[in-house]
């Protein structure tokens, strides 16, 4: 059974601490690897598009969020998975222009640094059940959260406040064994564990 | 010819050669992102207080959106990149 982060200790020797069952360090730390690889900036493998459904073999889900049914796919990039603009969203609203060049220069360096805090944080949870962050690693791993999160998000559809709310009322009326449904405990777990943490680094 | 006023004239260039014309960032309301997380992040990347980011992370939450920074087209361009990098839905633009 886990137990969320608290703060310890005070200025540099400042540590956060939690603690998780082998079984949840692998979940989280697999789920971390696999959004990782969706955003590792290497050349994909020549088969393609398989990112899309090692996330979701990741999850035990059958096949519930077909790619095909995004609708907002760029049209320049048909390819390209809608959990990526989740993760490296539209910086410009008003000028299609200004937001390709913001792509063109940023992309690169923001996949960069966001697979390597995934990396990371996988990194740390391959350890001990008890972990102990210090303050960087704890902003590496509240980020990684965050991308899983917004990766799992998008699988279950979580686009507005109200579809939160669609889908915890749905929870309760699912088939013991439906995967969405142990997505949505993955998701929830994320939640809380991202919450304990968020919140005592902000008590300072 | 005529002698238009000088601040006229600056206005007639107007457009985007207007060198102090400011810009926004803008931090859009979703709904995976967590209060206290987004609370977490203006704090230490703008190094808001507390009161300051969490009315933004508040007016965010119930207004679909707030503008979290203003200045320079470069310096907004740069914050929406470190707030990509928190995972945060933001966008820059001119403030009209």
């Amino acid at each position: 059974m886990a137990r969320g982060f608290r703060r310890k200790g005070s200025g540099p020797r400042t540590r956060y601490a939690a603690q998780l069952d082998p079984l949840e360090r692998a979940t989280v730390a697999g789920l971390m690897e696999q959004v990782h690889d969706l955003l590792d900036p290497r050349p994909p493998a020549p088969e393609g598009g398989d990112d899309f459904a090692s996330i979701v073999a990741g999850l035990g889900m059958g096949v519930t969020v077909a790619a095909e049914d995004q609708a907002d796919l760029d049209p320049d990039d048909a390819e390209r998975d809608p959990a990526l603009d989740r993760l490296l969203p539209t910086a410009n609203r008003q000028d299609d222009e200004v937001a390709a060049e913001f792509r063109r220069l940023t992309e690169t360096g923001l996949r960069q640094r966001k697979a390597a805090a995934l990396e990371a944080s996988a990194d740390l949870l391959r350890g001990d059940d008890k972990l102990r962050l210090d303050e960087g690693e704890a902003q590496a791993f509240l980020k990684a959260l965050t991308d899983v999160r917004l990766v799992l998000g998008e699988r279950m559809g979580l686009r507005t406040d109200d579809d939160v709310d669609v889908l915890e009322a749905t929870a309760e009326s699912l088939d013991p064994d439906d995967p969405l449904g142990y997505a949505l405990a993955v998701y929830d777990f994320l939640t809380w564990l991202q919450e304990t943490l968020a919140s005592s680094m902000l008590d300072r | 010819m005529s002698l238009a006023p000088v601040k006229e004239e600056v206005t007639a260039t107007g457009g985007d050669v207007a060198p102090d014309t400011p810009w926004i960032t803008i931090v859009w309301n979703d709904p995976v992102n967590l209060m206290s997380y987004v609370t977490w992040v203006l704090q230490n990347h703008f190094g808001y207080d507390r009161a300051k980011a969490e009315k933004l992370m508040m007016d965010v939450h119930t207004q679909g959106r707030a503008v979290v920074a203003n200045g320079t087209r470069e310096a907004m361009e740069a914050d929406t990149e470190a707030l990509h990098g928190y995972g945060l839905w933001a966008t820059f633009q001119k403030d009209d």
